[in-house]
């Protein structure tokens, strides 16, 4: 019997696991230790329904629901003084919660402090784009639409922007194998030179442990070279020398007992 | 086998039927000798004029993020040499610190101010890099080649080191793999006499020059507002007059000992940034030298000790069982970090360069985000070149210092 | 008229060198081999490298071209990855004959350490290459190396290049 895999999450997973194993936790502190953080809670918990809210490595994180996004967003921005929006990034959490994570960075060049806004966002939910606030967004928003598959709403030009239009599935996806799936692994003999001609370009080798035992015999000799699959001639090739035995015509011969060693570069 | 025909068809981009004015859409890169890599900018002209620029990346995406979702944690830190090749160390260092933020250990003092020597002389080979081929992009061949002569030097220091040229990864989880080797600090201290010099040559060479002046002067002018919303970062932001450096605002290995300014300039133009970035050639100079007796004073040990994620020193692997145990066991199922999420920045040469890593407790990150400064230096092209002459777009896709290995990932 | 029996073969008697159509036009070829600057990743900082100031390429004939149209030789230097493999081949198809690649790098080998998804598993999928460099990335050193290779190749080759069978994989 072939062993079940699940399709889900084909990220790689350690092979071996204590049973009696139980990670530990990043510490994580209650807002009111950091002066600056408690005064902005106590804003943000006025304006927000706050799912959750903790400092962790310093940095403010605080949970909204996804609907609020973009006035949360404009909220740390107009209200808090968090002037850069560094980074969005969205976590596959499907197979395990069934939401995306959607994690905003922000950085408050005033008070040199960074918060992170998380909201978890359903499969089949679209969320607001912040582009209107800050246009760093416009990129950000296209990327994650591009690899994660998260549909964005009032976004001025969504469309695919690290993979090529024609592409199938989104690769950051937990779903998405890391060496591809079938569009992926044939796509580009599909595009230049057509579907018939996969059998003769061949499967890719993906195996990084492969070792072909004429490896080290069967390279093309220069000036040797044959067709596939033919037989490969016994040719000595010269490789000690950079030049033909009689040297070459207006070159100069390249000797050996005449270059000098430098002491130090220059 | 005879080669087929291939199916390729040709392309009509530059030739639009449907159109009664008088624009025209020409199509620059993906492989363009001044593109800076592969960058694919579709332009909308109205004689020289751009009207609208659209640049499309991930020409060079190779999956470098789902790469690190099925890699344990010391198994990627090569693969990001390959992000920002030009200044590989910067984002070794950058995700190494990540790492370290997220299992909580500190690199010993030795290792830190190794760190931040080798940093800088990232910064140098970066920014030496980005002057030759803007440069060579905006005409001038000259400085194209005294530049580079300059940065075989720089990279013969980081060849000493770590005994590569480009892909350094000379910089480990938990500290540096090795003790700078002997006659490291003559070298460097040879080059920190000799660098200021060259810096000079560069400058006279290009300062007055009239030609640079004018292709770089209020070329390509980021205000500050546009800099804050396309969230902006390193030179490009210090020239906006916002002086904003992370090794300043919130040190990290040993920069708060250190006695560095920030440069900046409110410019806003090309020919400030160029400026800028010779500026900080010369701090990253005064930084390396300040190292120097930092490093005499400091104690040996270049690896921090935490059995739980971080292997042994090599001879005590090679003496002591259990040490061999847990290096092997590290080796095989790697170190499994605490729950959470961790975001750490640092300043590499090209701006804020962030990893974002969400860890579930298994040897595998959950989600490894980078944050690419250049990626957003690139996305503001669009907004930036409309209204620049067709020439002008080479010296502003130059002069951003966009590298696409982080772009693209 | 001739009144002497002119012995040609003899040393000294008349300027004239006796070679083959395939030497010269190959001698010819091989020592002005100019390379289209592919620079796709990591290895283009090295093939600049290779053309700068300490390693200086121009010596071996070898000048650095941005058109096709102008190019021998194609020195595929970095990661190819298959949103740009449908480019490589367009290029390569507009090269004038006789033409030659260089794969540079392990990446453009075989795909090297990207093992994903979006990354072409050896460029030779796409174009027939002739030289492959390993390394990651490969020093100047090796760049040059192999274009010493390439020039030895190309004289020993006929100079009907398109007489000889090609073949992709």
């Amino acid at each position: 019997m072939r062993e079940y895999k699940p399709k889900g999450d084909v990220q790689a997973k350690a092979y071996y696991s204590d049973r009696f194993w139980v990670a530990p936790q990043l510490p994580t502190f209650s807002v009111d230790s950091d002066e600056i953080f408690a005064e902005q809670s106590k804003k943000i918990n006025e304006n927000f329904e706050v799912i959750k809210e903790y400092i962790q490595t310093g940095h403010l994180v605080v949970e909204v629901k996804a609907e609020d996004n973009k006035d949360a967003v404009a909220f740390f921005k107009d209200e808090l003084g968090y002037n850069f929006l560094m980074e969005i990034a969205a976590v596959d959490f499907l197979e395990k919660r069934g939401v995306f994570e959607i994690v905003y960075e922000m950085l408050s060049t005033t008070t040199k402090k960074r918060a992170r806004i998380k909201c978890c966002l359903r499969e089949n939910q679209a969320l607001e784009s912040v582009n209107d606030h800050f246009r760093m967004a416009d990129w950000s928003e296209r990327e994650m639409y591009d690899l994660s598959g998260v549909k964005i709403n009032n976004h001025p030009y969504l469309k695919r922007i690290i993979m090529p239009d024609d592409w199938q599935g989104h690769p950051l996806r937990k779903d998405y194998p890391m060496i591809g799936d079938e569009a992926a692994q044939w796509y580009e003999v599909d595009k230049i030179f057509g579907k018939e001609y996969r059998d003769v370009i061949g499967p890719e080798n993906r195996d990084q442990a492969r070792v072909d035992r004429f490896d080290t015999q069967r390279y093309s000799k220069i000036k040797h070279e044959v067709p596939k699959g033919a037989e490969f001639s016994d040719t000595k090739t010269d490789f000690g020398d950079y030049q033909e035995k009689d040297g070459v015509f207006l070159v100069t011969k390249l000797k050996k007992e005449d270059s000098v060693q430098l002491k130090e570069r220059r | 086998m005879k080669q087929q025909v291939n199916r390729l068809q040709p392309f009509f981009e530059n030739v639009s039927f449907d159109r009664d004015d008088n624009h025209m859409v020409v199509n620059f890169g993906p492989q363009h000798p001044s593109a800076h890599g592969q960058l694919r900018l579709i332009l909308e002209l109205e004689g020289e004029e751009v009207i609208k620029a659209t640049p499309d990346v991930g020409y060079l995406h190779r999956g470098m993020e789902k790469m690190g979702e099925n890699m344990m944690y010391n198994e990627f830190l090569p693969t990001t040499d390959r992000m920002d090749y030009i200044a590989s160390t910067s984002n070794n260092h950058s995700f190494a610190l990540a790492v370290e933020k997220l299992i909580n250990v500190e690199a010993p003092r030795r290792a830190k101010i190794i760190r931040v020597m080798l940093l800088e002389i990232n910064r140098i080979i970066s920014h030496l890099f980005w002057i030759a081929t803007h440069a060579l992009d905006v005409g001038a061949m000259t400085i194209f080649l005294y530049a580079f002569r300059e940065r075989e030097f720089v990279m013969d220091l980081m060849e000493d080191y770590c005994g590569a040229r480009l892909t350094h990864s000379a910089i480990r989880i938990g500290g540096v793999p090795q003790d700078l080797p002997e006659g490291f600090i003559e070298s460097m201290d040879k080059f920190i006499k000799q660098f200021p010099i060259d810096i000079k040559d560069y400058e006279d060479l290009l300062d007055k020059n009239r030609i640079w002046k004018m292709r770089l002067e209020d070329v390509g002018v980021i205000d500050q507002e546009m800099a804050q919303s396309w969230g902006v970062s390193g030179p490009a932001l210090r020239a906006t007059g916002f002086q904003w450096d992370l090794r300043k605002e919130s040190p990290y290995e040993v920069y708060d000992e250190i006695d560095f300014d920030v440069p900046f300039t409110d410019s806003c133009d090309s020919f400030g940034r160029y400026k800028l970035y010779m500026n900080e050639m010369r701090q990253s100079i005064k930084i390396m030298a300040q190292c120097i007796p930092l490093y005499e004073a400091s104690e040996a040990g270049v690896m921090a000790h935490a059995p739980e994620y971080i292997s042994a020193s090599k001879e005590e692997i090679m003496t002591q069982n259990y040490a061999l145990m847990q290096h092997f066991v590290l080796v095989t199922q790697g170190m499994r970090p605490p729950v959470g999420e961790v975001y750490s920045a640092t300043e590499s040469p090209k701006g804020e360069l962030g990893f974002y890593i969400n860890s579930q407790g298994d040897p595998y990150p959950y989600r490894l985000k980078v944050r690419a400064p250049s990626f957003w230096h690139t996305g503001l092209l669009q907004d930036l070149l409309p209204g620049h002459q067709l020439a002008d777009v080479v010296t502003i896709i130059g002069n951003l210092n966009i590298v696409f290995g982080e772009i693209d990932r | 008229m001739a009144q002497h029996k002119v012995n040609y073969a003899a040393e000294g008697g008349l300027p004239v060198v006796l070679t083959t159509v395939d030497k010269l036009v190959q001698w010819g070829r091989s020592n002005s081999v100019w390379a289209l600057t592919y620079g796709l990743a990591c290895c283009a900082i090295e093939m600049m490298a290779a053309g700068a100031s300490r390693y200086d390429f121009d010596r071996f004939g070898t000048i650095f071209r941005a058109s096709p149209r102008q190019a021998d030789i194609m020195v595929v230097a970095g990661t190819l990855t298959k949103k740009h493999a449908e480019f490589i081949r367009r290029l390569y198809d507009q090269m004038a004959e006789p033409k030659w690649v260089i794969s540079m790098g392990s990446c453009a080998n075989t795909g090297g350490m990207f093992n994903t998804y979006a990354t072409v598993q050896g460029v030779d999928r796409i174009i027939p290459v002739d030289i492959y460099l390993p390394g990651c990335a490969p020093r100047p050193e090796t760049l040059q190396f192999a274009l010493m290779m390439l020039q030895k190749q190309i004289r020993r080759e006929s100079a009907f290049r398109a007489l000889k069978p090609k073949r992709l994989v």
